[in-house]
């Protein structure tokens, strides 16, 4: 009944208005529709099209527009005006709804190419006409009948200024939703059919993951961020200006559509003006609608909408957004941004595998080991069979020298992996922890024969080699990592270690400047670039990168008892004494700072204090080389220095 | 650091042996810097058997008392322990018995640091170059010399089946003063 005066109405104003012969043609050409039927809803659709046209004032360009559109690969501007005959028909086409939102997934993916087939049928599914092909080609979803063309005019509009994203995540969005199956259950839901519910359930999943494709593929196409703001915001906006338009519809979609469409205009207007807002804002409101319609679904029982597909989309972005950022800080090294970064991200996204290996390996760089086994140990817990990550993760536990941790973490990837050079880094770390060098080094190269591009393993055979003093090797093996990633700020460590000890301080503070220039909050790197810049008689700039060092990393012993150790050899005793006595606080069972503490009291003639630090050292069990060091320190505390330096050289 | 003190001839007697190889973690084995060489071998138990961490092959002398098994570095080290392997029930009159460890600069500078007298040995046998100074801990020098003056039951030659040289790990931070003996300060003292 209600359908009959819909067709009446149609027939009208097709009367009116005659720049629809191509368009129906064109979808006649494009459906296998019953004749009259295509008759009919050609005629209905070329309405659409005009009054939605008419409506904003579009001169025939935009149809003409349009037409080509159909002709032409852009499919937004199709989908726009697929929307608008589609939603004419929607109190008709049950069938329509159902054919959109199938094909949307298909016509979306499959490209602009397919668009203008997907409005022809789509708009041909208005028509009741449950072609196979229209559902095909409805990538872009027609939108709920009760949102008239004035949204898609609209929309046509936005499109033609904002770019095809919009009305593709629109056509998508409003897909699912037109997939009401037969006019029976359309009657029964018509009121909640334009709040947005009702579609089929298989129609509506087909075109949510058309929608979220389309949405995807909507904010991807747009780079940067704002554009996948404006994107979502788009896509939201065309999710939520149908919804509402459907909402009030509900009541009355009997009425005259243009009524509808001049309605929908202007919701769909106010929310353009919304659309300049953060996109979780228009995920609330979207959210809030798509409740609002959620609540109606008769059909099927999942809740899947347009208008949720975009609000998943959006939050996916968001989600990879965040992880993108706590990346790119990561590889600046900016390791306390990237943590707080990936803080931000949901507590279950935090606790997968990836994130959290992400967070140990940002707390490994900023040397605060603790941290980063927690991280790693959580990783493993939560996903046992990772490897990624897993050789930082050896590292760290050799630095904290958890051997058995180690050789635990290590079997098990082996026994994941054999053939991963991480699982061998893991191994080789465990046996350069037992001070076995030979057999480490041997393993690391086992690693670097697995994977000749995991610069990881070159450095740590490097390591081994320095280990091994065979510092030739070392160097052509720091040299090979930093072939393959010259950002590898540990090759750049480790070769300005190997020029230390050869005593050649220019390299070496080369090479340490270029470590630090990677990894600027690494204390250690700072450390080390101190004393070579004391060897190389720049002290003041030595004591100022100690001190930053000490900022940096309050845990950290190393900088401060360096910071002495130059202060003694520019006589500063009186200094270093009180950075020693600060000190003695961090680490209180340290044998080298009390002997550092007596050389500099023994410097200074206070034999009583030398003898007493020196038995402290003694007593807290130092190496036998610091031992004898010791004894004859003390044996000799009445002798002038400069016999006691001769006698105990390094 | 350590001086070079010639210690005094020492005799000792060491009886047994370990059946396992067990070294202080702050020491290192030396051995592979080193030229090694004997004063005669049979054909088939050379030199190479002291050093191939088998211990089913030995070396086997051919000549006149005492043996000798040179071993030559390339810049002065620290040596501290000097482990052989010897087996008095397989090689019975072939196991050393008295043997003398010297040191110096090359042929014409050794002087003898340490004298020890085998019983029936069988397995590793520790020889520890440190005198009793605590500043002696380790002989520092570019040459060191096994000599074996008799064997058990006056055997002419002598079985050795390994020999292990072992000096003191280096400072693994450079130009430092002191070693780093608490867990704070090792785990921050490198970069890996």
């Amino acid at each position: 009944m209600k359908l009959k005066q819909l067709y009446v109405l149609l027939m009208r104003l097709a009367e009116r208005f005659q720049m629809v012969q191509l368009v129906i043609i064109f979808l006649a050409l494009f459906t296998g529709a019953a004749k009259e039927a295509t008759v009919v809803f050609s005629e209905a659709a070329a309405l659409c099209i005009q009054n939605q046209y008419l409506h904003h004032g579009l001169p025939s360009p935009n149809l003409h527009m349009s037409s080509e559109d159909y002709n032409l690969v852009s499919s937004r501007n199709f989908g726009s005006e697929d929307v608008s005959p589609r939603k004419l028909k929607h109190t008709q086409g049950n069938n329509l709804r159902g054919i959109p939102g199938n094909h949307h997934g298909a016509v979306v993916l499959s490209g602009a190419a397919s668009q203008p087939q997907n409005g022809g049928p789509s708009n041909m599914s208005f028509y009741n006409t449950p072609s196979p092909m229209a559902s095909q080609l409805s990538g872009v979803a027609p939108p709920p009948l009760c949102r008239n063309m004035q949204p898609n005019g609209s929309n046509l509009n936005t499109v033609n200024t904002d770019g095809s994203p919009r009305s593709i995540v629109n056509s998508t969005i409003q897909a699912p939703r037109r997939k009401f199956v037969d006019e029976g259950k359309l009657r029964k839901i018509s009121g909640r059919l334009f709040s947005d519910s009702g579609p089929r359930r298989s129609t509506r999943l087909t075109g949510d993951t058309g929608a979220n494709t389309n949405a995807n593929t909507a904010a991807v196409a747009g780079n940067g961020t704002n554009n996948s703001s404006k994107y979502l915001g788009s896509s939201k906006l065309s999710s939520v200006a149908p919804r509402t338009v459907t909402v009030r519809k509900g009541q009355s979609w009997v009425n005259e559509n243009i009524e509808e469409g001049i309605r929908n205009e202007a919701f769909d207007d106010s929310c353009a003006n919304v659309a300049s807002t953060t996109s979780s804002s228009f995920s609330s409101d979207n959210v809030r609608s798509l409740d609002h319609d959620g609540a109606t679904v008769l059909v099927g029982g999942v809740v899947v909408s347009g208008a949720k597909a975009v609000s998943g989309a959006s939050e996916v972005l968001c989600l990879l957004r965040t992880l993108g950022e706590g990346y790119r800080l990561s590889c600046l090294y900016r390791c306390q941004d990237a943590l707080d970064a990936y803080l931000r991200l949901p507590h279950r996204h935090y606790n997968t595998s990836w994130v959290l290996s992400q967070v140990g390996k940002a707390h490994f760089e900023l040397v605060d080991y603790l941290e980063a086994d927690l991280a790693f140990s959580l990783a493993r817990q939560v996903s046992p069979y990772s490897l990624e990550g897993m050789d930082i993760y050896s590292t760290v536990l050799y630095h904290l020298k958890e051997d058995m941790k180690l050789s635990y973490l290590t079997q098990e990837l082996i026994s994941t992996d054999r053939l991963a050079p991480q699982s061998w880094c893991a191994m080789g770390n465990c046996y350069s922890l037992q001070k076995d060098h030979e057999t480490a080094l041997k393993i690391f190269h086992r690693a670097v024969r697995l994977n000749s591009r995991f610069a990881y393993a070159h450095t740590l055979s490097g390591h081994e080699y320095v280990a091994l003093e065979d510092f030739e090797n070392g160097i052509k093996s720091y040299q090979n990592a930093l072939r393959i990633d010259s950002r590898h700020y540990n090759a750049w460590y480790g070769l300005g270690m190997i020029f230390f000890r050869q005593e050649r301080f220019e390299f070496s503070e080369h090479h340490f400047g270029m470590a630090l220039q990677i990894n600027p909050c690494s204390s250690v790197i700072m450390s080390y670039l101190g004393t070579t810049l004391h060897a190389l008689k720049k002290s003041e700039d030595a004591i100022k990168i100690m001190d930053r060092a000490i900022l940096a990393d309050r845990k950290n012993p190393l900088p401060m008892y360096q910071k002495a150790n130059i202060l003694m050899s520019l006589e500063k005793f009186d200094d270093a004494l009180e950075v020693l006595e600060e000190l003695k606080e961090y680490a209180p069972r340290e044998s080298s700072v009390y002997a550092l503490m007596g050389k500099i009291y023994k410097r200074r003639n206070m034999h009583e204090k030398a003898m007493l630090h020196f038995g402290i050292a003694l007593d807290l069990k130092p190496s036998a080389t610091d031992v004898a060091t010791i004894k004859a320190a003390i044996e000799k505390l009445h002798v002038p220095d400069e016999l006691e330096d001769n006698l105990s050289t390094e | 650091m350590a001086t070079e003190s010639s210690e005094s001839e020492e005799e000792g007697k060491i009886t047994g042996g370990n059946q396992h190889l067990i070294v202080e973690d702050d020491l290192r084995e030396m051995g592979k810097k080193a030229a090694w060489s004997v004063s005669s071998c049979k054909t088939g138990n050379g030199v190479s058997s002291l050093r191939d961490d088998n211990l089913e092959t030995y070396w086997q002398s051919d000549g006149a008392q005492p043996h000798l098994v040179n071993i030559q570095f390339q810049k002065k080290v620290k040596l501290q322990v000097v482990v052989l392997y010897v087996d008095f029930k397989l090689d019975e009159s072939y196991t050393p018995s008295k043997i003398s460890i010297r040191a110096g600069d090359g042929f014409h500078n050794l002087k003898e640091i340490k004298t020890v007298e085998l019983v029936k040995p069988t397995g590793w046998v520790y020889l520890s170059l440190s005198g009793n100074d605590p500043r002696e801990t380790f002989v520092n020098t570019f040459m060191l010399q096994i000599a074996v003056l008799s064997n058990h039951l006056n055997g002419r030659d002598t079985h050795v089946r390994q020999i292990k040289v072992y000096g003191p790990r280096p400072n693994p931070i450079p130009h430092q003063p002191f070693q780093f003996t608490s867990r704070e300060f090792i785990t921050y003292s490198t970069v890996r």
